[in-house]
């Protein structure tokens, strides 16, 4: 085992793997959606009837086929959706007759194989006479054309903090405005969404690599009008999800349904193109931003206000804006901030939590401003930033907009940051470019964050348990259902470390639902703080259960016996001692199973870049990118390094790179697929130096935050404020993401700072 | 039709339909899930494979097109007796997967040119250019670079080793 760093790797690297495409299940249908090839539409026809004729085809149907199909559930969960958001808006597995999305699927044809399959697809007739497409929050928030009739476009609406005193924008020494769009983003995981259904006698066995096996069999039970115990939802290997495979979807539905209808195996296995049309998104606000300070600099007020494009429904992430409201204050003291969410309906596919989820939009938003207000008072953006940090001292913080930030040490993070980068040397450099007509303007970026880790109230348990064989190994079990994040390896060691014993005699199950009853998932950098903390929890518990069965053996008060590395032994005397799989084999079976809460935990960071921006060719080079994270206490340092360095170059695609773009009928502009919606290479990769902090979180026992989102909440807005500051100018608000350098170039062109004064 | 596959040296006449791709027929006919779909339209690697020791797309190639050719897949990377590759090895060490689902695209292009040049760790550049040629998601690449540069030079140390 010590050749491989994780337990994962071995059969990851040999091509044994196992995720959903690869299981192979006799006489398994593969379903292929027909799919609108407009963004808004009445629907007038679907005819099936020549794909049912087709070699190898099943069967075809469309929502007027299948009158019992029911709809797709909505989730309340962190409330990312709510029952009002929902009423009266019905979002069909398939369209019934008005079509609110390009790729909104129409009809569904099974065949033998997917080549069967496609065949019958191609035979489908539709047709879709085609309404005003909205693609953009300003186009829909009017209600001069309704997604659903008789109701507003604007279905969920929200605030955090109450809103800032006139007085203060009046009084204040300098106060300044930003509008930001906060692009869509396609999370592209490698593995596109996949379930397999099986159904066996009065059960259906669902694969699916997903983030929360538990939720999605409650949702397809309720859907089939089941009790859960009837469905047993397994994740294999799961080729990355960041926070976009978590949901029943609408061809999940449809695949359930028809696998119980038929009674024989049915999967769906989602590839590309489909997806860059299909799958959920993420971001999509357009952010209008107020900040004041005083003349020492010191925030007096931030105002955000957020029309955020949520999709064609609000099913899945009606509320999540609120995610960026509730972290609008950001790292600072600022006394008076307030956040308003209008949470729009548009003719595109759904915004759902995407690696960030709500975090990076906050971020950016009050980032880019501080940069802003940094040059009106002349001041340098990391003083600016010092001024107004929360100090270390003052923590449980709670904040103008409803959080309560648990740890701290924002200065610290700044200042390793600015000392690992070589802020001065930059600056120097900087300034001596700016009186070198020859050389290529440079900038420095900064961008310090706090984030949310954890969940939810509600949402910040886990169930799980711990058990002893009598051959001495030692099965841990828990809610969560990795996509990458080597829980094998972590959670083993950590049960192990506990335990006291061999890492080796620890296994870990998860994701299946028939081996762990209950479980809530693995989303919101949630499982080494709450999974974590709950596997030592029932961990300690097994180590005093197997103490007081000692006890009973030996006729000893349970004080007076301890526990070594899976030994039980008596405490004074030293002759009765027995090994933890003995004491099974002589008591019985030993497991313990529990629930365990965490709090809520706050990770921060502060990131710093480099740009060299090409103004004759629109070009931004990233010539340093440091990243300095503290999730707290971390219980795997090499995987933790490798989220942040990852996620970091997520970061950078929605800097630089990524962004859905709509023709004038609502269809995204990917006909070329990826060759149009620009992911990172290893080309665009700079030089990124990862490095931590650690602020244990008095929120867990473990004392651990959650790692892995870091990169991309906090290196998009530094990579911003490096290319204006480099441009230096007048209005920033020209650069607007992903910098192409067709935006860059326009920029370049505009007025300079001085130019305007 | 009725075609020869040899795979990772193993011989596999099959009947396949001329538009089926060689990933497809790889995965469901030779029954090696190893080699993954990840785009299909040939512009992530994740389903690259060797044919006679050439790095393709194996989803922009049909299964006709191989007939007689040698096929190497991630399942034939290890050695017989079971001893993982330099490069299996590596990318473990480096910590150059997460969720492993491109992993075998990456390995396939790496074992394809460092079996064509056992001198490829001395040119990064070269190395750079392997590692932009496919799309990781989790990673962030420097890892897989490190990865390959690791087993190159691990390969070169071993083969100087026997040579002097």
């Amino acid at each position: 085992m010590e050749q491989w760093t994780r337990r994962e790797d071995r059969r990851l690297l040999t091509g044994r793997g196992r995720f959903v495409a690869d299981i192979a299940v006799p006489g398994c249908l593969d379903a292929v959606f027909v799919r609108s090839r407009v963004g808004h539409g009445t629907l007038r026809e679907v005819d099936c009837a020549a794909a049912r004729a087709v070699p190898g085809v099943v069967g075809a149907w469309s929502a007027a086929d299948l009158a019992e199909l029911p709809a797709v559930p909505y989730t309340l969960l962190a409330r990312l959706s709510t029952e009002e958001a929902v009423a009266g808006r019905e979002w069909p597995a398939l369209v019934k007759d008005r079509v609110r999305y390009a790729g909104e699927a129409l009809a569904v044809v099974l065949g033998e194989d997917r080549y069967r399959a496609e065949d019958g697809a191609a035979e489908v007739s539709c047709q879709v006479d085609p309404l005003p497409a909205m693609v953009k929050p300003s186009a829909a928030v009017d209600d001069s054309v309704r997604l659903f009739d008789g109701l507003s476009n604007i279905a969920f609406q929200g605030e955090a903090g109450k809103p800032v005193e006139e007085s203060v924008w009046r009084e204040a020494a300098a106060v300044v405005e930003g509008r930001y769009r906060q692009q869509l983003l396609m999370p592209t995981p490698m593995e596109c969404r996949t379930i397999l259904a099986v159904p066996e006698g009065d059960r259906l066995t669902v694969w699916s690599g997903h983030q929360m096996p538990h939720r999605l069999r409650r949702e397809l039970a309720a859907l089939l009008g089941w009790s859960e115990d009837r469905v047993r939802v397994v994740v294999p290997d799961t080729g990355g999800a960041f926070g976009s495979k978590s949901a029943a979807f609408p061809e999940f539905v449809v695949v359930a349904f028809l696998a119980v209808k038929l009674g024989r195996p049915v999967r769906w296995i989602e590839d590309r193109l489909e997806s860059m049309l299909v799958a959920t998104r993420g971001r999509g606000q357009d952010q209008r931003v107020r900040l004041a300070a005083d003349a020492e600099g010191r925030l007096l007020g931030y105002e955000l206000k957020i029309d955020a494009d949520v999709g064609a429904y609000p099913h899945l992430g009606a509320g999540l804006p609120m995610q960026t409201a509730w972290l609008a204050t950001g790292p600072y003291t600022t006394p008076q901030v307030h956040a308003t969410v209008r949470s729009v309906l548009t003719n595109t596919m759904m915004t759902y939590p995407y690696r960030g989820a709500g975090r990076p939009e906050a971020t950016i938003a009050l980032e880019r401003a501080m940069d802003v207000m940094a040059r009106q008072l002349r001041l340098d953006p990391a003083e600016l930033r010092r001024r107004n940090f929360i100090p270390p001292e003052s923590f449980p913080y709670r904040t103008p907009t409803g959080r309560c930030y648990d740890s701290g040490n924002y200065v610290a993070a700044l200042d390793l940051a600015l000392e690992t980068l070589g802020y001065d040397k930059w600056r120097a450099e900087q300034a001596r470019r700016r009186t070198d007509p020859a050389a290529l303007p440079l900038g420095i970026g900064l961008s310090c964050y706090v984030e949310r880790s954890g969940g939810e109230a509600g949402g910040l348990h886990e169930f799980g348990s711990v058990e002893v064989g009598e051959d001495g190994t030692i099965t841990a079990r828990c809610g969560a259902a990795p996509s990458g994040q080597g829980h094998e390896t972590v959670f083993a060691a950590l049960v192990a470390r506990t335990l006291g014993v061999a890492e080796e005699r620890v296994r870990l199950v998860e994701g299946d639902t028939d081996e762990q009853p209950e479980g809530l998932g693995s989303f919101a950098s949630r499982s080494a703080q709450v999974v974590g903390a709950l596997l030592q929890h029932v961990a300690r518990r097994l180590v005093d259960e197997a103490r007081e069965r000692a006890a009973r053996l030996w006729e000893l008060p349970v004080d007076e016996v301890a526990w070594s590395n899976g030994l039980v032994h008596a405490a004074e005397s030293g002759s009765a001692a027995i090994e933890v799989a003995e004491l099974v084999k002589v008591t019985g079976p030993l497991r313990v199973a529990d629930r365990f809460e965490s709090g809520m935990a706050f990770p921060f960071g502060s990131h710093a870049v480099v740009a060299e921006v090409d103004p004759e060719l629109g070009t931004v080079r990233l010539l340093r990118v440091v990243t300095v994270d503290d999730c707290g206490v971390v219980l795997n340092p090499v995987l933790v390094r490798g989220q942040a360095f990852g996620s970091a170059v997520q970061g950078i695609g929605q800097a630089l790179y990524e962004g859905m773009t709509y023709d004038e009928d609502g269809v995204p502009m990917l006909a070329s697929g990826l060759l149009d919606y620009l992911l990172p290479t290893f080309t665009e990769v700079p030089p990124i130096e990862v490095k931590d902090t650690c602020t244990p979180s008095p929120s867990t026992p473990l004392g651990a935050k959650g790692a892995g989102e870091s990169g991309c909440i906090g290196t998009p807005a530094a990579i911003v404020n490096a290319v204006a500051d480099a441009l230096r100018i007048a209005d920033p608000d020209l650069l607007q993401m992903p910098l192409t350098p067709d935006v860059v170039w326009r920029a370049a062109r505009a007025p300079k700072l001085q130019e305007v004064r | 039709m009725k075609i020869t596959l040899t795979v990772n040296g193993a011989a596999y006449p099959l009947d396949v339909e001329p538009r089926r791709i060689l990933a497809d027929v790889l995965r469901e006919d030779c029954g090696l899930t190893g080699t993954h779909l990840g785009c299909e339209h040939g512009i992530c690697g994740a389903c690259t494979v060797l044919v006679d020791g050439e790095a393709v797309r194996a989803c922009l190639m049909f299964a006709v097109q191989c007939d007689g050719s040698s096929v190497r897949t991630v399942e034939g990377l290890a050695a017989p007796d079971g001893e993982p590759h330099p490069l299996q090895r590596a990318f473990s060490a480096e910590h150059a997967l997460q969720c492993g689902f491109c992993t075998p695209g990456f390995l396939m292009v790496a074992a394809g040119a460092l079996e064509a040049d056992p001198n490829i760790g001395d040119d990064p550049e070269r190395v750079d250019g392997l590692v932009g040629s496919n799309i990781c998601r989790c990673t962030g690449y420097e890892p897989i670079r490190r990865a390959i540069l690791r087993a190159a030079r691990e390969q070169q140390g071993d083969r100087d080793g026997v040579n002097r």
